[in-house]
């Protein structure tokens, strides 16, 4: 307000209750792809228990078209979401220099933890609708196919790399909606704080798991047909 | 012999054409039981009279000296010497006007914030000033003193991410005032009413969450339980209106 203060400020809106509607849209497209993602993870961890079990759950989400309407409507919660947390997203440069000299200057791990969830956004919104292009594409999932494309090309490395931003982004967000929404209190921050924290190590340890195992069994099935 | 402290500070005159934003370095002896107020005071003293920065009541009341110690807002008469590194650099609060050097103009902001606000009870009740005063249970006078408790000293303002990017945004001390008209029974306002004041993004949903002012708070006001109550009030409070509106009447 340095400045400008004494001025009034008029904010006009054509409709007075947007600001409050796009925020529960944000908290809401945000929540479901939480949701998404940890069910997402234990999909494809199952592969850990074996390729059978995996299997059985796609061919489950497929036959019940779970995967056809929902893939789709998870793409547009994507972008919607993208779109919606993107009004709070310093874009310009000047902007960007504010935002980043106050992160520095405060050293404070809440601000720090929006930084990331700022830059891990765009990396995200880029891969991830790589990913979901690619295996919408290639239906049904099966862990044969999946492993197939994680061993192909740079297909490792782009996991290796989506997979820890994912995690950043989904555990801080669940942590970020908690603290908005008052479900996260003063009492219990420094618990939430540690359940983000195992959250995103136990996603991880998990996350590099299920890449490593479809690293192996591509190996092993190439292996097998001689290839 | 204490630790000669090693100061960095912020050095800039508005008024003065020929001014230019530095850090000027400074060196001080520590002594005992010193504060950051009493170090700035011996350094003005002793070393530079033309050092500018704000001070009142040096007993973290008057919320005057606060300013950015080591990147964080915060209060200079509550900040010990002993406490700190031996290399202290300070920086008057972002967001607000600069007056000079460490000082800055936050009277300006704070009024505007209480017209804002309306930081006043508004009520229709006529009040008889011969009579002894309405009586009020005392477990909500004691939460509406909790959250009046706040000293103005703007760090929460200068600690948020929000605040430092749209010069418009309310921040949590406007916030915390309405919270604490929310509470008072004597405030007749109306839930619509308060929609009106803090119901945008220049308001409770343009908070992004990131709880600097929670944690920089010189008073340790709950200010996170309050954003996380007027979050949860006014999203309800905009679906109430929409079911409403479009009822048929």
């Amino acid at each position: 307000m340095a400045g400008t203060a004494t001025m009034l400020y008029a904010h006009p809106q054509a409709h007075p209750r947007r600001d409050a509607c796009l925020d529960w849209l944000q908290m809401i497209t945000g929540a479901c792809l939480v949701i998404f993602m940890w069910c997402h993870m234990l999909l494809v961890s199952s592969v850990l228990v074996g390729p059978a079990l995996m299997d059985a759950i796609a061919w489950f989400f497929e036959a019940t078209y779970l995967v056809q309407a929902g893939g789709p409507v998870i793409f547009v919660c994507f972008l919607a979401h993208f779109i919606l947390a993107a009004r709070k997203i310093p874009f310009t440069a000047g902007d960007q220099e504010i935002a980043w000299t106050h992160a520095r200057m405060l050293r404070h791990r809440d601000t720090w933890l929006w930084m990331v969830q700022m830059v891990t956004a765009m990396f995200i919104l880029v891969m991830g609708a790589i990913h979901m292009w690619v295996v919408l594409n290639d239906l049904p999932i099966t862990a044969e196919r999946s492993a197939a494309r994680v061993a192909s090309g740079g297909w490792l490395w782009f996991y290796f790399i989506l997979l820890p931003l994912a995690e950043l982004h989904v555990s801080v967000g669940a942590y970020r909606i908690g603290v908005k929404w008052g479900f996260i209190s003063r009492q219990n921050r420094p618990k939430a704080k540690r359940i983000e924290l195992c959250m995103f190590v136990v996603f991880m340890v998990i996350g590099v798991g299920t890449l490593l195992v479809f690293n192996h069994m591509a190996t092993v099935l190439s292996a097998g047909r001689g290839v | 012999m204490g630790r000669n402290i090693h100061f960095e500070i912020f050095r800039y005159n508005p008024q003065d054409t020929a001014s230019i934003p530095r850090m000027q370095t400074y060196f001080l002896e520590e002594t005992i039981n010193m504060t950051l107020f009493i170090a700035l005071t011996r350094l003005r003293e002793e070393q530079d009279p033309s050092l500018v920065f704000d001070f009142c009541c040096r007993a973290g009341i008057c919320g005057s000296c606060a300013m950015v110690i080591n990147g964080r807002p915060g209060l200079a008469c509550q900040t010990q010497i002993k406490n700190m590194p031996g290399h202290i650099s300070l920086h008057p609060l972002p967001v607000f006007k600069i007056i000079g050097d460490l000082s800055v103009d936050t009277g300006v902001w704070f009024r505007e914030m209480y017209r804002k606000t309306e930081s006043w009870i508004h009520t229709r009740a006529e009040v008889d000033p011969t009579l002894e005063e309405a009586r009020m249970d005392n477990a909500v006078a004691e939460e509406i003193y909790e959250l009046e408790r706040c000293i103005e000293c703007g760090c929460c303002i200068a600690a948020c991410g929000t605040a430092n990017l749209r010069p418009d945004f309310m921040g949590a001390a406007a916030l915390n005032r309405i919270a604490r008209f929310m509470i008072d029974p004597r405030d007749e306002r109306s839930e619509r009413e308060y929609f009106d004041i803090i119901g945008t993004d220049f308001g409770i949903f343009g908070c992004m969450g990131l709880l600097a002012c929670e944690d920089v708070c010189p008073k340790q006001l709950p200010l996170q339980d309050q954003l996380g109550f007027l979050r949860r009030k006014m999203g309800f409070a905009a679906l109430r209106q929409i079911f409403k509106t479009s009822r048929p009447a």
